[in-house]
């Protein structure tokens, strides 16, 4: 696999969200606005690549039998660094995240790229996996962010889109909202790819008639 | 039993992580412990000039430490005119019935024991229902002036003064309560805030 298959393969096709529905403690937990969402997609990449990067450099030296303990180490030595410099630099998001943050180190999308591919393969090609995974998943968690923020409270980071009397539909804040929401996101992902099938199948057709032709 | 030497690589494995995980995170928080220090400073600043009363201290670096039997252990920010004059104080009260963990308020009071204002620093309420004890600002106003005399400390629900949310009773009822408890706790307290008075000092002494 080239970079940019292994890239179009985290962010969109295994996509941890759209396609495997994984993560969803975070997913349903701070998405209640599309600023909480982008921050905490923001982490979780950051976290994705370091532990993709270290557990890739390590991945011949770790005897097989701990290597989960060591990953899991790793991952959360990542994770208390993102918590530790949130907290420092970025005290407003992190008051507000703060809960979710350790979590990401339970997200089993971090230790399944870690086992699944950076223990697979070279240094260069995990980190382009950490980052296109971390990026898919902010995509998810900041549209779901933004469907729910616009639905729920009128606003899209934090500015009002219907005037003062938007009347709060709270619902959308609320657990289930994130599910209904997620749903609904979800057909939307479905009637893409399957556009994107079609037209793949569309190119494959003229390219074939252009082969005719020049036959 | 012989330990063999895939063993000892594992636990050497295993040391080897952990030790620099170790390291590396002591590193960050040898230079983030500075900002963070800062940032809660910054935080808490923000919120004691909101609630303080007029002053012309430093509120965070003057400070009055009150232990009670009811409250354990209080920090009093105090709040003093150009004179030395105690205008009154700021100390954080706990709502431990708050409907999702602890709710922690900033409650500002004036010298005779009245309160200035009050905001709510921390809370996991939820969004929408009980985060009114932070977003409705007329709410979170309808506390100032009021002191034990002459407020039934209820929401209305209960025969109070208090409005709740709709759907949302706990959160008001648990904020109101912490409020009285801060009251009360100052009245006990309030000869011993007058007497941090230093009208006689010399400027900028202690």
């Amino acid at each position: 696999m080239d970079k940019q298959e292994i890239f179009a393969e985290g962010f969109w096709h295994n996509n941890t969200i759209f396609a495997q529905l994984l993560g969803m403690c975070p997913l349903l937990g701070v998405t209640t606005s599309a600023e909480n969402g982008f921050w905490m997609g923001a982490a979780t990449t950051f976290v994705l690549m370091g532990s993709n990067l270290v557990v890739s450099i390590v991945r011949g030296v770790i005897p097989k039998n701990v290597r989960i303990p060591a990953y899991i180490t790793i991952i959360a030595a990542f994770v208390t660094v993102v918590d530790m410099t949130m907290d420092a630099w970025m005290h407003g998001m992190y008051l507000v995240l703060g809960l979710f943050i350790p979590l990401i180190v339970v997200n089993c999308s971090v230790l399944g790229r870690a086992e699944a591919f950076a223990s697979k393969n070279s240094i260069s090609d995990s980190v382009v996996d950490g980052l296109s995974v971390g990026l898919g998943f902010t995509l998810a968690l900041l549209v779901l962010g933004g469907v729910r923020e616009v639905i729920g409270q009128g606003t899209l980071f934090g500015t009002p889109l219907f005037g003062a009397h938007y009347p709060d539909f709270l619902m959308f804040i609320l657990p289930p909202g994130a599910f209904i929401a997620l749903g609904f996101i979800l057909v939307g992902v479905r009637l893409i790819n399957r556009w994107l099938q079609k037209r793949a199948a569309a190119g494959v057709v003229v390219g074939r008639l252009q082969e005719a032709a020049e036959v | 039993m012989k330990v063999t030497r895939e063993q000892w690589l594992m636990v050497l494995a295993l040391v080897l992580v952990a030790t620099i995980c170790t390291v590396l995170l002591g590193m960050v928080d040898e230079v983030t412990q500075g900002p963070i220090t800062q940032a809660e400073q910054d935080t808490l600043y923000a919120a004691l000039v909101e609630v303080l009363p007029p002053h012309q201290n430093d509120p965070i670096h003057d400070v009055l430490h009150i232990s009670d039997a009811d409250t354990g252990p209080v920090t009093l920010y105090l709040a003093r005119d150009g004179q030395g004059k105690v205008n009154g104080a700021a100390f954080e009260v706990v709502a431990p019935d708050g409907y999702s963990g602890n709710i922690f308020i900033l409650l500002g009071v004036d010298r005779d024991g009245q309160v200035h204002a009050i905001r709510v620093t921390n809370h996991h309420e939820t969004p929408g229902l009980g985060d009114g004890i932070v977003k409705n600002h007329r709410w979170v106003d309808s506390f100032a002036g009021r002191g034990l005399v002459g407020t039934r400390w209820a929401v209305k629900k209960d025969g109070g003064d208090f409005d709740q949310f709709t759907g949302a009773t706990i959160s008001p009822r648990a904020v109101v309560n912490a409020v009285r408890r801060g009251l009360e706790f100052y009245q006990r307290h309030q000869d011993q805030v007058a007497a941090a008075d230093r009208v006689a000092a010399a400027p900028g002494g202690v």
